[in-house]
């Protein structure tokens, strides 16, 4: 394949190799990874492009935390090569993680927020370790709290806040430092279906503004409506990936059969052009 | 390296983390300030006991007795001779006559006795001088053994015993010192680093924000650090106020003593410091789960 990052292996891409490595800015080459005692990714293949928003989705234990761990280089590739912005996680010099970790916001399903800190502060919090200068820091968060609709309640402790309320704090902390991926593990796990769907279009406003947002869930419900690119895992292997709205059938086989596949193993990669780039 | 805004933020939760663990701390300095005081106070006695083992060791006289009516020949080789002993520095003759005089003052007004005898009883010597290095049990009896065999010599003399005594109760007090001083220290290092295991627990879920949002390493030890530095400073300098102020109430029994400097103080002060850097490092190794990312 023409796109296929492996022709360069110990070279970092650049931008401007040619129109479409352009837009790559994660890939996943024939990834598998392995637990002490199992396998929990088989031979996984994707790519995913600059400012585009994927799903993944897949029954419990099917590889979707692992996926964004090792995009996030929280865990490294058995066999494979997984590339995020050019770095090879194989190859990564492990003191330049922080570096990545800044260009990647994180969400999770239990919000992780400080308890004994205001929402100000647990925002604030992601651009003080890293030293961003203090003017600099208020208005980062003043501008990430008013997206997301805080910013009234910026001084109260996060168990003063409903579940919604918490994972916005969550969004704007992973989103605080501007970064070019955000990754969001079952951000609407702990939700309820109307509050599950305003942390999804929180993501699609990210989306907009050139975010590459890739999140997991195994909420039908969600998947059903989401319009994008939908990855399918089972037992750690990628059994459909598809964009959803070029699937016009794809909604009624989802209805009966959410995770089976209909045909064999993984499929060539698509890249989705973000359209609002 | 770290940022002002950093460093601010740090310093912000350090107070703040001492605040919230003052019994811990309080209790972990305590511990350590008494044992550490318990250390200088062996080093003192140690490096006491060697300073009186040094001044005895300077007493260190031999005398080596000779035959009586030697020809001048080989009473005027024996000079040389002596001199050629490894450990030797220097030899004095003392003839009859003189060791006649030395004994006749050491008698004072008994010295009229001395008319009672119709002859010069006391021997011809040579008295050793030592090289520093040579002032040790060992050695005296090494020299000994060398001169014994010679015809010449009729008797070697040297103050040994109470020697021999401080000597083999020094040693046994360093050693002593030394494993206590050791234990101690590897204590200091102990508690400091399980008190900083503790703030690691009750931050882990700090430290788990930190490392998602793309905090270096270095960032996330610091506080650690500074801790377990904090706490050897403290520890150390209430041992060493301590220690200051019995030896100013010990004055008077102190003197003629060594005691420590200052400066000395300082660079004990200092000792815990590294003690602290060292138990927190400990800590951090196992706890913080950072190795994987260097
Ligand atoms: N640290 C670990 N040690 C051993 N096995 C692990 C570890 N983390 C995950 N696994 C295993 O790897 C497999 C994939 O786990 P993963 O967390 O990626 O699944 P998931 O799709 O996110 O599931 P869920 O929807 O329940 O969150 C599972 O079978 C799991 O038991
Ligand atoms: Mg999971």
């Amino acid at each position: 394949m023409p796109h296929n990052s492996t022709s360069s292996p110990d070279r970092p891409e650049r931008d401007g190799q040619g129109p479409l490595e352009e837009r790559v800015i994660i890939s996943l080459n024939h990834v598998n990874l392995s637990y002490p005692d199992q396998v929990a990714l088989k031979d996984v293949n994707f790519q995913v492009a600059n400012g585009e928003f994927l799903c993944l989705t897949g029954p419990s234990g099917a590889g979707k935390s692992s996926i964004l761990r090792l995009i996030s280089m929280d865990a490294f590739p058995t066999r494979g090569q997984v590339r995020v912005r050019g770095m090879l996680a194989s190859s990564m010099n492990r003191r330049r993680i922080p570096q990545l970790r800044r260009e990647i916001g994180f969400v999770f399903q239990d919000f992780r927020l400080l308890e004994d800190r205001s929402v100000y502060d647990n925002v604030a919090f992601a651009q003080l370790v890293i030293g961003v200068p203090g003017r600099q820091i208020a208005e980062n968060v003043t501008r990430v709290l008013n997206k997301v609709g805080l910013w009234e309640k910026r001084h109260r402790k996060p168990c003063q806040l409903s579940g919604g309320e918490q994972q916005r704090v969550a969004v704007a902390r992973a989103m605080v430092n501007s970064p070019k991926i955000l990754l969001a593990d079952e951000p609407t796990g702990n939700l309820d279906p109307v509050t599950a769907q305003e942390i999804i279009d929180l993501l699609f406003r990210f989306n907009d503004m050139g975010t590459c947002v890739i999140f997991s869930t195994h909420d039908h419900g969600i998947v059903k409506t989401f319009g994008r690119r939908v990855i399918v895992l089972e037992n750690g292997a990628i059994v459909s990936d598809k964009l959803r709205d070029d699937q016009v059938d794809r909604t009624a086989r989802l209805d009966d059969g959410m995770y089976r596949a209909e045909s064999a193993g993984p499929r060539p990669q698509q890249v989705e052009v973000p359209s609002h780039a | 390296m770290l940022s002002g805004s950093q460093w601010k933020y740090l310093a912000r939760e350090s107070v703040a983390g001492f605040r919230r663990r003052t019994l811990t701390t309080g209790v972990t300095i305590l511990i350590m300030s008494s044992s550490l005081m318990v250390l200088a106070v062996l080093t003192m006695t140690t490096l006491n006991l060697g300073n009186l083992l040094d001044t005895a060791r300077q007493g260190i006289d031999m005398r080596v007795f000779l035959m009586d009516n030697l020809p001048a020949q080989q009473l005027a080789e024996l000079q040389p001779r002596l001199l050629r002993i490894p450990g030797v520095a220097d030899v004095q003759f003392i003839s009859r006559d003189m060791a006649l005089d030395e004994f006749r003052q050491s008698l004072g007004d008994d010295a009229s006795l001395l008319a009672l005898l119709d002859a010069n009883p006391l021997p011809a010597s040579y008295r050793l001088e030592l090289t520093r290095g040579s002032r040790t049990l060992q050695a005296v009896h090494g020299i000994r053994d060398e001169i014994a065999g010679w015809e010449e010599v009729s008797d070697i003399l040297y103050n040994q015993e109470w020697i021999d005594v401080l000597e083999r109760w020094t040693y046994r007090f360093q050693m002593a010192s030394l494993v206590v001083g050791l234990v101690v220290f590897l204590a200091a290092i102990f508690v400091i680093s399980n008190t900083v295991k503790l703030t690691i627990a009750s931050s882990s879920a700090v430290i788990r924000v930190q490392k998602l949002v793309g905090a270096t390493n270095t960032f996330i030890r610091t506080p650690f650090i500074c801790e377990g530095m904090m706490q050897g400073l403290l520890a150390g300098t209430l041992a060493m106020g301590l220690l200051a102020t019995a030896m100013h109430v010990m004055k008077d029994e102190l003197t003629g003593l060594i005691v420590f400097t200052p400066a000395q103080m300082a660079g004990f002060v200092g000792l815990c410091v590294v003690l602290g850097l060292i138990g927190s490092w400990a800590a951090m190794g196992k706890y913080l789960g950072l190795r994987s990312e260097g």
